[in-house]
């Protein structure tokens, strides 16, 4: 990687947010939004379950976004109700949202504030891990990141709403494989960035066993926190130029 | 069974503790002066926190989910397409009941 006196060659010095991109985006993540509808109409039948009206499951989705916090909210959901807890939890849970933030502010801080805002609210895993790679080849326009949000939004909350009022139409959708394909398309887009940045093997590789070793010690969502800190840290310090 | 109120207030401190942590790194990063070494952190961030859930998910996965993950990285590998490590790994993980059967 060049790095010139203030700037790199990965940082282009003009960004855009236009629709064109975010229509990129979407069509690029709608095959990972498809495998998003079990889960959704998991959740959604899950929220049932737990007491929650199909409306408000619904407007869950739709406001908070967030598979892994939102299941865990349902623990929460009986009155009284322990809303600083739940608090810590989402904030726990949704915390790795702020480092991909920052692994995404050379770009996005080069916006005006409302697009920065307006880019970033449908940051999730699927998005960051699709686009992060894009925008460090040379991808300067972050509408592609907004409309593979978009998508995956628009999927996330159809399909809540499908198992919410619909019930639980698809049966076990393990026994299709789908317990395996997000975690497939994470792996698969690790290895893709790898390939462009050898140097990172080893801060990876030290990550995740970070992240695995410290799974049972932590509250879940900080191990992965902590994990990413540790090697974005060892790349810092050994990552070659 | 939760009063209207009281999900009004679930959903609004869920939907603003998400929103600020989508926002708060790069409103975070805004505040510090970029370097060659800050770069290489957030470069090493960016993989590793996918890297670390792929990780976290793998340990409580079970072995045909696990054996799948290892499918899509080998076909990454090999065609470097996103997209069909995906299909490939979503494929054998369905197809493993069958194979044992066999």
């Amino acid at each position: 990687m060049v790095i010139g006196d203030n700037r790199s060659s990965t940082s282009p010095d003009d960004v855009a947010l236009t629709g064109a991109a975010v229509l990129r985006g979407m069509r690029r993540l709608l095959p990972v939004s498809l495998f998003v509808v079990p889960f959704g109409v998991a959740f959604g039948v899950s929220a049932i379950d737990h007491g929650v009206g199909p409306v408000q499951a619904t407007l869950m989705s739709l406001l908070v976004f967030t598979a892994t916090a939102q299941f865990a909210a349902l623990e929460f959901l009986n009155e009284p109700v322990a809303f600083g807890s739940l608090f810590l939890v989402v904030l726990a849970l949704s915390g790795r949202h702020v480092v991909m933030g920052a692994a995404l502010s050379r770009w996005v801080n080069r916006l005006p504030v409302a697009k920065r805002l307006a880019t970033l609210t449908l940051l999730s895993d699927a998005n960051f891990a699709d686009t992060q790679p894009l925008l460090q080849k040379g991808e300067s326009d972050l509408g592609v990141l907004l409309g593979g949000g978009a998508i995956m939004w628009i999927a996330w909350t159809a399909s809540t709403a499908l198992g919410a009022f619909g019930g639980d139409l698809l049966g076990d959708t393990d026994a299709y494989g789908f317990g395996a394909v997000m975690m497939c398309f994470f792996a698969a887009t690790v290895v893709g960035k790898l390939r462009f940045s050898s140097g990172l093997v080893l801060p990876t590789a030290a990550a995740m066993a970070v992240s695995a070793i410290t799974l049972p010690l932590m509250p879940t969502g900080w191990n992965i926190i902590l994990a990413a800190v540790i090697g974005g840290s060892l790349a810092a310090v050994f990552h070659a130029e | 069974m939760l009063s209207d109120w009281s999900f009004i207030l679930v959903i609004t401190i869920m939907a603003a503790a998400t929103f600020a942590t989508r926002v708060a790194g790069a409103v975070l990063m805004a505040r510090v002066t970029p370097t060659a070494r800050t770069e290489r952190f957030l470069d090493g961030l960016s993989v590793s926190v996918i890297a670390a859930l792929v990780a976290s998910q793998l340990m409580t996965a079970d072995v045909r989910n696990a054996a799948a993950v290892a499918v899509a990285v080998a076909v990454m590998c090999v065609s470097r397409s996103v997209v069909w490590a995906m299909f490939a790994g979503m494929m054998f993980a369905a197809a493993v009941p069958f194979i044992i059967a066999i």
